[in-house]
Protein backbone atom coordinates (compact mmCIF):
# COMPACT_ATOMS: atom_id res chain seq x y z
CA UNK A 1 0.00 0.00 0.00
CA UNK A 2 2.75 2.12 0.97
CA UNK A 3 5.85 1.63 -0.70
CA UNK A 4 8.90 0.88 1.23
CA UNK A 5 11.23 2.88 -0.77
CA UNK A 6 9.14 6.07 -0.73
CA UNK A 7 8.71 5.81 3.45
CA UNK A 8 11.12 3.04 4.68
CA UNK A 9 10.59 1.88 8.18
CA UNK A 10 11.34 4.49 11.22
CA UNK A 11 9.40 3.46 13.49
CA UNK A 12 11.67 4.93 16.48
CA UNK A 13 9.85 8.08 14.83
CA UNK A 14 6.57 7.33 15.36
CA UNK A 15 3.58 9.28 13.15
CA UNK A 16 1.43 12.03 13.99
CA UNK A 17 -1.82 9.36 13.67
CA UNK A 18 -0.01 6.63 15.65
CA UNK A 19 1.09 9.15 18.42
CA UNK A 20 -2.35 10.22 18.71
CA UNK A 21 -3.54 6.38 19.02
CA UNK A 22 -0.59 5.93 21.72
CA UNK A 23 -1.90 8.11 23.95
CA UNK A 24 -5.54 7.27 23.71
CA UNK A 25 -4.30 3.69 24.07
CA UNK A 26 -1.25 3.41 26.34
CA UNK A 27 0.03 0.50 24.16
CA UNK A 28 3.15 0.88 23.11
CA UNK A 29 3.30 0.32 19.99
CA UNK A 30 6.80 0.92 18.33
CA UNK A 31 7.95 -2.02 20.48
CA UNK A 32 5.97 -4.30 18.02
CA UNK A 33 8.29 -6.88 16.04
CA UNK A 34 5.34 -8.35 13.59
CA UNK A 35 5.53 -11.79 15.29
CA UNK A 36 1.79 -11.81 14.48
CA UNK A 37 1.43 -14.06 18.24
CA UNK A 38 -1.76 -11.80 18.60
CA UNK A 39 -3.25 -12.76 15.25
CA UNK A 40 -2.31 -16.49 16.14
CA UNK A 41 -4.40 -16.58 18.96
CA UNK A 42 -7.11 -14.04 17.91
CA UNK A 43 -11.11 -15.46 18.12
CA UNK A 44 -11.89 -13.49 15.22
CA UNK A 45 -8.92 -13.13 13.04
CA UNK A 46 -9.83 -15.70 10.75
CA UNK A 47 -13.14 -13.49 9.45
CA UNK A 48 -11.33 -9.98 10.25
CA UNK A 49 -10.97 -7.97 6.96
CA UNK A 50 -7.69 -6.43 9.08
CA UNK A 51 -6.07 -8.84 11.13
CA UNK A 52 -4.14 -7.32 14.93
CA UNK A 53 -0.92 -7.74 13.95
CA UNK A 54 -1.63 -5.71 10.24
CA UNK A 55 -3.71 -3.24 12.39
CA UNK A 56 -0.46 -2.01 14.46
CA UNK A 57 1.39 -2.34 11.72
CA UNK A 58 -1.04 0.23 9.60
CA UNK A 59 -1.47 2.68 12.62
CA UNK A 60 2.28 2.99 12.86
CA UNK A 61 2.68 3.67 9.28
CA UNK A 62 -0.26 6.50 9.57
CA UNK A 63 -2.82 4.28 7.50
CA UNK A 64 -5.74 6.33 9.51
CA UNK A 65 -8.71 5.81 7.51
CA UNK A 66 -8.51 1.69 6.53
CA UNK A 67 -8.01 1.40 10.42
CA UNK A 68 -11.07 3.94 11.16
CA UNK A 69 -13.43 2.79 9.37
CA UNK A 70 -12.69 -1.22 9.40
CA UNK A 71 -14.95 -3.89 10.37
CA UNK A 72 -12.37 -5.80 12.78
CA UNK A 73 -12.38 -2.51 15.02
CA UNK A 74 -16.17 -3.72 15.63
CA UNK A 75 -15.52 -7.14 15.68
CA UNK A 76 -12.72 -7.81 18.18
CA UNK A 77 -14.42 -9.46 21.35
CA UNK A 78 -11.89 -7.55 23.63
CA UNK A 79 -11.05 -11.29 25.03
CA UNK A 80 -7.44 -9.71 25.85
CA UNK A 81 -5.66 -12.88 24.32
CA UNK A 82 -3.29 -10.59 21.98
CA UNK A 83 -2.21 -8.36 24.95
CA UNK A 84 -1.80 -10.96 27.06
CA UNK A 85 0.63 -12.91 24.96
CA UNK A 86 2.20 -10.19 23.87
CA UNK A 87 6.25 -10.99 24.02
CA UNK A 88 6.55 -7.33 23.53
CA UNK A 89 3.96 -6.28 25.91
CA UNK A 90 2.62 -4.01 23.76
CA UNK A 91 -1.44 -4.11 24.52
CA UNK A 92 -3.66 -4.76 21.28
CA UNK A 93 -6.78 -5.26 22.79
CA UNK A 94 -6.07 -1.63 23.98
CA UNK A 95 -4.76 0.12 20.77
CA UNK A 96 -8.31 -1.42 19.22
CA UNK A 97 -10.00 -0.08 21.90
CA UNK A 98 -8.67 3.69 21.60
CA UNK A 99 -9.12 3.07 17.89
CA UNK A 100 -13.19 2.78 18.40
CA UNK A 101 -13.47 5.94 19.90
CA UNK A 102 -11.51 7.60 17.83
CA UNK A 103 -13.74 6.33 15.25
CA UNK A 104 -16.69 7.80 16.34
CA UNK A 105 -14.82 10.76 16.91
CA UNK A 106 -14.12 11.01 13.08
CA UNK A 107 -17.36 9.34 12.37
CA UNK A 108 -15.77 7.11 9.87
CA UNK A 109 -17.34 3.90 11.85
CA UNK A 110 -17.79 1.09 9.65
CA UNK A 111 -21.31 0.89 7.96
CA UNK A 112 -21.60 -2.91 8.92
CA UNK A 113 -21.01 -2.58 12.41
CA UNK A 114 -24.68 -2.27 14.77
CA UNK A 115 -22.78 -1.86 17.58
CA UNK A 116 -22.20 1.32 17.80
CA UNK A 117 -25.77 1.91 18.01
CA UNK A 118 -26.14 -0.32 20.50
CA UNK A 119 -24.09 1.01 22.97
CA UNK A 120 -25.61 4.50 22.53
CA UNK A 121 -28.93 3.33 23.43
CA UNK A 122 -26.70 1.04 26.30
CA UNK A 123 -25.42 3.86 27.83
CA UNK A 124 -28.25 6.70 27.81
CA UNK A 125 -30.47 3.88 29.15
CA UNK A 126 -27.68 3.92 32.05
CA UNK A 127 -27.46 7.99 32.13
CA UNK A 128 -31.68 7.84 32.68
CA UNK A 129 -31.97 5.05 35.00
CA UNK A 130 -28.66 3.81 36.53
CA UNK A 131 -28.81 0.55 35.25
CA UNK A 132 -29.58 -1.59 31.73
CA UNK A 133 -33.05 -2.28 31.31
CA UNK A 134 -32.41 -5.63 29.02
CA UNK A 135 -36.03 -5.66 27.47
CA UNK A 136 -36.03 -1.57 26.94
CA UNK A 137 -32.61 -2.04 25.27
CA UNK A 138 -33.28 -5.12 23.09
CA UNK A 139 -36.85 -3.12 21.86
CA UNK A 140 -35.06 0.06 21.01
CA UNK A 141 -31.71 -1.68 19.18
CA UNK A 142 -34.64 -3.49 17.17
CA UNK A 143 -36.57 -0.61 16.54
CA UNK A 144 -33.74 1.21 15.52
CA UNK A 145 -31.39 -1.69 13.61
CA UNK A 146 -34.85 -2.81 12.14
CA UNK A 147 -34.00 -6.19 13.08
CA UNK A 148 -37.12 -7.61 14.70
CA UNK A 149 -37.29 -11.09 13.78
CA UNK A 150 -33.61 -11.58 14.83
CA UNK A 151 -34.05 -13.70 18.18
CA UNK A 152 -37.85 -12.99 18.38
CA UNK A 153 -38.53 -16.44 19.16
CA UNK A 154 -36.81 -16.16 22.33
CA UNK A 155 -39.10 -13.95 23.87
CA UNK A 156 -41.49 -16.42 25.01
CA UNK A 157 -38.96 -18.81 26.41
CA UNK A 158 -37.21 -16.27 28.26
CA UNK A 159 -40.62 -14.35 29.63
CA UNK A 160 -41.34 -17.92 30.70
CA UNK A 161 -37.95 -19.06 32.56
CA UNK A 162 -38.16 -15.15 34.08
CA UNK A 163 -34.82 -13.88 32.01
CA UNK A 164 -36.24 -10.62 31.48
CA UNK A 165 -37.20 -8.61 34.06
CA UNK A 166 -40.63 -6.87 33.12
CA UNK A 167 -40.32 -3.59 34.53
CA UNK A 168 -37.06 -1.46 34.65
CA UNK A 169 -35.23 -0.61 38.06
CA UNK A 170 -34.73 3.31 38.20
CA UNK A 171 -31.40 4.35 40.69
CA UNK A 172 -31.64 7.49 42.93
CA UNK A 173 -29.25 9.99 42.03
CA UNK A 174 -30.50 11.10 38.84
CA UNK A 175 -29.35 14.45 38.61
CA UNK A 176 -25.98 13.05 40.15
CA UNK A 177 -25.66 10.46 37.57
CA UNK A 178 -26.25 13.03 34.64
CA UNK A 179 -24.02 15.50 35.86
CA UNK A 180 -21.35 12.18 36.12
CA UNK A 181 -22.42 11.57 32.49
CA UNK A 182 -22.00 15.33 30.99
CA UNK A 183 -18.51 16.12 32.77
CA UNK A 184 -17.10 12.71 31.43
CA UNK A 185 -18.51 13.92 27.80
CA UNK A 186 -21.54 12.37 26.98
CA UNK B 1 -13.21 -9.15 56.59
CA UNK B 2 -16.52 -7.64 55.76
CA UNK B 3 -17.87 -7.49 51.85
CA UNK B 4 -20.65 -5.38 50.01
CA UNK B 5 -21.79 -7.24 46.91
CA UNK B 6 -21.83 -6.10 43.66
CA UNK B 7 -24.28 -8.14 41.66
CA UNK B 8 -24.81 -6.27 38.19
CA UNK B 9 -27.47 -5.36 35.99
CA UNK B 10 -27.18 -8.97 34.54
CA UNK B 11 -27.78 -10.39 37.73
CA UNK B 12 -30.98 -8.46 38.23
CA UNK B 13 -32.61 -10.02 34.85
CA UNK B 14 -31.27 -12.98 32.60
CA UNK B 15 -29.04 -13.84 35.23
CA UNK B 16 -31.52 -14.20 38.05
CA UNK B 17 -30.53 -17.67 38.69
CA UNK B 18 -26.83 -16.32 39.24
CA UNK B 19 -27.91 -14.00 41.68
CA UNK B 20 -30.25 -16.53 43.87
CA UNK B 21 -27.67 -19.46 43.82
CA UNK B 22 -24.97 -17.20 45.17
CA UNK B 23 -27.17 -16.01 47.68
CA UNK B 24 -28.60 -19.45 48.91
CA UNK B 25 -24.49 -20.46 48.87
CA UNK B 26 -23.27 -17.53 50.64
CA UNK B 27 -26.10 -18.24 53.34
CA UNK B 28 -24.93 -22.06 53.40
CA UNK B 29 -21.78 -21.05 54.19
CA UNK B 30 -22.64 -18.38 56.45
CA UNK B 31 -20.82 -15.46 54.29
CA UNK B 32 -22.67 -12.42 54.72
CA UNK B 33 -22.95 -10.44 51.28
CA UNK B 34 -24.78 -7.12 52.12
CA UNK B 35 -26.14 -5.74 48.80
CA UNK B 36 -24.26 -2.12 47.82
CA UNK B 37 -27.23 0.12 48.12
CA UNK B 38 -28.19 2.06 45.04
CA UNK B 39 -25.06 0.64 42.73
CA UNK B 40 -24.78 2.00 39.23
CA UNK B 41 -24.05 -0.55 36.24
CA UNK B 42 -20.49 -0.80 35.72
CA UNK B 43 -20.25 0.78 32.16
CA UNK B 44 -19.91 -2.39 30.49
CA UNK B 45 -18.54 -2.83 27.05
CA UNK B 46 -20.76 -0.07 25.82
CA UNK B 47 -18.74 2.69 27.98
CA UNK B 48 -15.08 1.39 27.20
CA UNK B 49 -15.57 1.26 23.90
CA UNK B 50 -16.79 4.93 23.29
CA UNK B 51 -15.45 6.98 26.31
CA UNK B 52 -12.32 5.83 28.75
CA UNK B 53 -13.58 8.47 31.51
CA UNK B 54 -16.54 7.24 31.43
CA UNK B 55 -15.66 3.39 31.66
CA UNK B 56 -13.26 4.74 34.97
CA UNK B 57 -15.87 7.10 36.42
CA UNK B 58 -19.04 4.75 36.86
CA UNK B 59 -17.11 1.71 38.26
CA UNK B 60 -15.34 3.96 40.81
CA UNK B 61 -18.88 5.70 41.60
CA UNK B 62 -19.72 2.44 43.44
CA UNK B 63 -16.17 1.61 44.55
CA UNK B 64 -16.05 4.85 46.24
CA UNK B 65 -19.59 4.11 47.86
CA UNK B 66 -18.20 0.83 48.94
CA UNK B 67 -16.02 2.91 51.40
CA UNK B 68 -13.26 0.86 52.44
CA UNK B 69 -15.49 -2.59 52.26
CA UNK B 70 -14.16 -5.91 50.12
CA UNK B 71 -16.42 -5.50 46.89
CA UNK B 72 -18.00 -9.60 46.11
CA UNK B 73 -18.49 -9.47 42.41
CA UNK B 74 -19.84 -12.66 40.96
CA UNK B 75 -20.38 -11.36 37.09
CA UNK B 76 -16.73 -11.39 35.26
CA UNK B 77 -17.71 -8.47 32.92
CA UNK B 78 -18.08 -6.29 36.18
CA UNK B 79 -15.64 -7.81 37.98
CA UNK B 80 -13.08 -6.84 35.04
CA UNK B 81 -14.44 -3.19 34.77
CA UNK B 82 -13.90 -2.43 38.50
CA UNK B 83 -10.20 -4.15 38.82
CA UNK B 84 -9.63 -2.05 35.38
CA UNK B 85 -10.86 1.21 37.43
CA UNK B 86 -8.41 0.39 40.04
CA UNK B 87 -5.44 0.06 38.29
CA UNK B 88 -5.58 3.17 35.62
CA UNK B 89 -6.53 4.83 39.18
CA UNK B 90 -3.77 3.94 40.96
CA UNK B 91 -0.77 3.51 38.24
CA UNK B 92 -1.84 7.14 36.91
CA UNK B 93 -1.99 10.29 39.01
CA UNK B 94 -3.59 12.22 35.67
CA UNK B 95 -6.15 9.48 35.52
CA UNK B 96 -6.96 9.87 39.21
CA UNK B 97 -7.26 13.64 39.04
CA UNK B 98 -9.88 13.27 35.63
CA UNK B 99 -12.25 11.23 37.43
CA UNK B 100 -12.33 13.13 40.82
CA UNK B 101 -13.36 15.82 38.32
CA UNK B 102 -15.90 13.80 36.66
CA UNK B 103 -17.14 12.02 39.79
CA UNK B 104 -16.75 15.31 41.87
CA UNK B 105 -14.50 13.31 44.78
CA UNK B 106 -11.31 12.29 44.54
CA UNK B 107 -11.29 8.44 44.66
CA UNK B 108 -7.64 6.54 45.05
CA UNK B 109 -8.39 3.11 43.71
CA UNK B 110 -8.00 1.28 46.91
CA UNK B 111 -11.24 -0.73 47.29
CA UNK B 112 -10.49 -3.90 47.55
CA UNK B 113 -12.39 -6.08 44.97
CA UNK B 114 -12.74 -9.63 44.67
CA UNK B 115 -14.85 -12.22 42.75
CA UNK B 116 -16.48 -15.13 44.72
CA UNK B 117 -14.27 -17.82 43.69
CA UNK B 118 -11.37 -15.79 44.79
CA UNK B 119 -13.17 -15.60 47.98
CA UNK B 120 -13.98 -19.19 48.42
CA UNK B 121 -10.27 -19.71 47.69
CA UNK B 122 -8.39 -16.97 49.32
CA UNK B 123 -10.88 -16.26 52.92
CA UNK B 124 -13.06 -19.09 53.15
CA UNK B 125 -10.67 -21.66 51.66
CA UNK B 126 -11.83 -24.68 49.94
CA UNK B 127 -12.11 -27.19 53.04
CA UNK B 128 -15.15 -24.73 54.24
CA UNK B 129 -16.86 -25.99 50.76
CA UNK B 130 -15.79 -29.27 51.95
CA UNK B 131 -17.53 -29.13 55.24
CA UNK B 132 -20.66 -28.24 54.12
CA UNK B 133 -21.06 -31.01 51.41
CA UNK B 134 -24.25 -33.59 51.60
CA UNK B 135 -24.62 -34.64 48.13
CA UNK B 136 -20.94 -34.70 46.98
CA UNK B 137 -20.89 -34.31 43.18
CA UNK B 138 -19.51 -37.89 42.60
CA UNK B 139 -19.35 -38.84 38.86
CA UNK B 140 -20.26 -35.52 37.86
CA UNK B 141 -17.74 -34.81 34.73
CA UNK B 142 -17.53 -30.76 34.63
CA UNK B 143 -15.69 -28.49 31.47
CA UNK B 144 -14.81 -25.75 33.85
CA UNK B 145 -15.43 -22.53 31.77
CA UNK B 146 -13.19 -19.22 32.70
CA UNK B 147 -13.70 -17.05 29.99
CA UNK B 148 -12.01 -14.17 28.99
CA UNK B 149 -12.49 -11.42 31.54
CA UNK B 150 -11.62 -13.41 35.05
CA UNK B 151 -8.16 -14.04 33.89
CA UNK B 152 -6.97 -11.20 31.24
CA UNK B 153 -5.51 -9.02 31.34
CA UNK B 154 -3.06 -10.90 33.94
CA UNK B 155 -1.06 -7.26 35.23
CA UNK B 156 -5.26 -5.89 35.99
CA UNK B 157 -7.10 -9.21 37.49
CA UNK B 158 -4.24 -10.98 39.16
CA UNK B 159 -6.83 -13.73 39.33
CA UNK B 160 -4.99 -16.70 38.29
CA UNK B 161 -2.75 -18.54 35.91
CA UNK B 162 -4.06 -16.89 32.33
CA UNK B 163 -3.72 -19.73 30.10
CA UNK B 164 -4.52 -22.42 32.67
CA UNK B 165 -6.21 -21.79 35.66
CA UNK B 166 -7.52 -23.79 38.19
CA UNK B 167 -9.75 -21.96 41.01
CA UNK B 168 -12.92 -23.09 39.29
CA UNK B 169 -11.84 -26.21 38.92
CA UNK B 170 -10.38 -26.83 42.67
CA UNK B 171 -13.86 -25.20 43.74
CA UNK B 172 -15.89 -27.90 42.17
CA UNK B 173 -13.28 -30.48 42.99
CA UNK B 174 -13.62 -29.92 46.74
CA UNK B 175 -17.59 -30.73 46.52
CA UNK B 176 -16.79 -33.55 45.09
CA UNK B 177 -17.33 -33.31 40.80
CA UNK B 178 -14.46 -34.50 38.41
CA UNK B 179 -13.43 -31.69 36.33
CA UNK B 180 -11.38 -32.17 33.07
CA UNK B 181 -8.43 -31.34 30.88
CA UNK B 182 -9.46 -29.35 28.34
CA UNK B 183 -8.28 -26.59 25.84
CA UNK B 184 -11.19 -24.23 25.67
CA UNK B 185 -10.88 -23.10 29.67
CA UNK B 186 -10.33 -19.34 28.62
CA UNK B 187 -11.46 -19.38 24.77
CA UNK B 188 -13.50 -16.40 24.34
CA UNK B 189 -17.68 -17.13 24.07
CA UNK B 190 -17.97 -13.96 21.43
CA UNK B 191 -19.45 -11.86 24.88
CA UNK B 192 -21.22 -9.00 24.29
CA UNK B 193 -22.09 -9.91 20.19
CA UNK B 194 -24.59 -11.66 21.57
CA UNK B 195 -27.11 -9.14 20.30
CA UNK B 196 -25.20 -7.01 18.30
CA UNK B 197 -23.32 -9.47 15.74
CA UNK B 198 -24.82 -13.17 16.76
CA UNK B 199 -22.63 -14.57 14.17
CA UNK B 200 -19.66 -14.19 15.87
CA UNK B 201 -21.18 -15.81 19.26
CA UNK B 202 -22.25 -18.88 17.15
CA UNK B 203 -18.95 -19.08 15.84
CA UNK B 204 -17.31 -19.08 19.04
CA UNK B 205 -19.39 -20.67 21.41
CA UNK B 206 -19.86 -23.58 19.23
CA UNK B 207 -16.26 -24.06 19.74
CA UNK B 208 -16.61 -23.97 23.43
CA UNK B 209 -19.38 -26.47 23.37
CA UNK B 210 -18.09 -29.15 20.56
CA UNK B 211 -14.43 -29.17 22.57
CA UNK B 212 -16.52 -29.69 26.31
CA UNK B 213 -18.25 -32.20 24.30
CA UNK B 214 -15.27 -34.35 22.69
CA UNK B 215 -13.64 -34.11 26.16
CA UNK B 216 -16.50 -35.95 27.75
CA UNK B 217 -17.90 -33.79 29.93
CA UNK B 218 -21.77 -34.11 30.94
CA UNK B 219 -22.06 -30.08 31.65
CA UNK B 220 -20.40 -26.81 31.75
CA UNK B 221 -19.87 -24.37 34.67
CA UNK B 222 -19.49 -20.95 34.35
CA UNK B 223 -18.90 -17.95 36.63
CA UNK B 224 -19.86 -15.02 34.06
CA UNK B 225 -23.17 -14.19 32.93
CA UNK B 226 -22.69 -13.64 29.64
CA UNK B 227 -20.72 -16.88 28.61
CA UNK B 228 -23.65 -18.66 30.60
CA UNK B 229 -25.61 -16.74 28.61
CA UNK B 230 -23.98 -17.59 25.05
CA UNK B 231 -23.33 -21.37 25.82
CA UNK B 232 -26.69 -21.99 26.78
CA UNK B 233 -29.75 -19.42 25.32
CA UNK B 234 -27.70 -19.88 21.90
CA UNK B 235 -27.24 -23.84 22.41
CA UNK B 236 -30.42 -24.49 20.25
CA UNK B 237 -29.01 -22.10 17.30
CA UNK B 238 -25.86 -23.21 17.27
CA UNK B 239 -26.93 -27.06 16.92
CA UNK B 240 -29.36 -26.00 14.25
CA UNK B 241 -26.99 -24.20 12.22
CA UNK B 242 -24.41 -26.40 12.44
CA UNK B 243 -26.02 -29.01 12.11
CA UNK B 244 -24.78 -30.75 15.32
CA UNK B 245 -26.54 -32.03 18.82
CA UNK B 246 -24.32 -30.87 22.02
CA UNK B 247 -27.94 -31.30 24.72
CA UNK B 248 -25.19 -29.29 27.42
CA UNK B 249 -26.52 -27.95 30.14
CA UNK B 250 -24.09 -24.95 30.92
CA UNK B 251 -24.52 -24.05 34.82
CA UNK B 252 -23.14 -21.37 37.39
CA UNK B 253 -20.64 -22.91 39.90
CA UNK B 254 -22.59 -21.39 42.15
CA UNK B 255 -25.35 -23.44 41.37
CA UNK B 256 -23.83 -26.87 41.13
CA UNK B 257 -22.34 -26.00 44.99
CA UNK B 258 -25.50 -25.24 46.15
CA UNK B 259 -26.73 -29.15 44.61
CA UNK B 260 -23.63 -30.26 46.53
CA UNK B 261 -24.82 -28.59 49.43
CA UNK B 262 -28.14 -30.16 49.34
CA UNK B 263 -30.02 -27.05 48.67
CA UNK B 264 -33.49 -27.32 46.96
CA UNK B 265 -33.34 -26.52 42.66
CA UNK B 266 -35.97 -23.98 43.72
CA UNK B 267 -33.20 -21.61 45.65
CA UNK B 268 -30.93 -22.24 42.93
CA UNK B 269 -33.01 -21.09 39.74
CA UNK B 270 -32.45 -24.20 38.19
CA UNK B 271 -35.95 -24.16 36.46
CA UNK B 272 -34.60 -21.07 34.23
CA UNK B 273 -31.72 -22.79 32.21
CA UNK B 274 -32.84 -23.08 28.78
CA UNK B 275 -30.70 -26.47 28.43
CA UNK B 276 -32.67 -28.30 31.50
CA UNK B 277 -30.02 -29.70 33.90
CA UNK B 278 -32.30 -31.71 35.71
CA UNK B 279 -32.83 -34.65 33.80
CA UNK B 280 -28.62 -34.93 33.98
CA UNK B 281 -28.43 -34.35 37.80
CA UNK B 282 -31.65 -36.71 38.53
CA UNK B 283 -29.63 -39.35 36.24
CA UNK B 284 -26.66 -38.57 38.52
CA UNK B 285 -28.36 -38.87 41.56
CA UNK B 286 -27.98 -35.39 42.75
CA UNK B 287 -31.86 -34.04 43.06
CA UNK B 288 -33.72 -34.40 46.03
CA UNK B 289 -36.53 -37.40 45.20
CA UNK B 290 -38.87 -34.92 44.96
CA UNK B 291 -37.37 -32.85 42.30
CA UNK B 292 -36.18 -36.01 40.71
CA UNK B 293 -40.08 -37.19 40.66
CA UNK B 294 -41.27 -33.89 39.10
CA UNK B 295 -38.42 -34.11 35.60
CA UNK B 296 -39.99 -37.70 35.80
CA UNK B 297 -43.49 -36.45 35.15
Amino acid sequence: MIPTAERPLRVASIGDFAREVEVESGAKLPACLQCAKCTSGCAVAARADIKPHEMVRLVQLGARDEVLSSRMIWECTSCETCATRCPQGVSVAAMIDALRRLSLAAGKTNARTDVPTFNGIFLATVKQTGRVYEVGLMAAFKLRTRSFARDVGKVPAMLFKRKLALLPSFVKGRGERQRLFRRAGR
Amino acid sequence: MTYVFFPGCSLDSTAKDYYLSTLAVARALKLDLPELPDWTCCGSTPAHQSSELLSLALPAKDLLAASGNTVAVACAACYSRLKTANHSITSDASVRGEVADVLGADYDGSTPVKHLLEIIRDDLGYAALAKRVTKPLKGLRVAAYYGCLLVRPPEVTCFDDPENPRVLDDVLEAVGAETLDWPHKTECCGASYSITNPEIVWLLSREVLAMASDAGADCIATACPLCQLNLDMRQRDIEARYGERFGLPVLYFTQLLGIAFGLAPSELGLRRLMVDARPLLAKKGLLAESATAAVAR
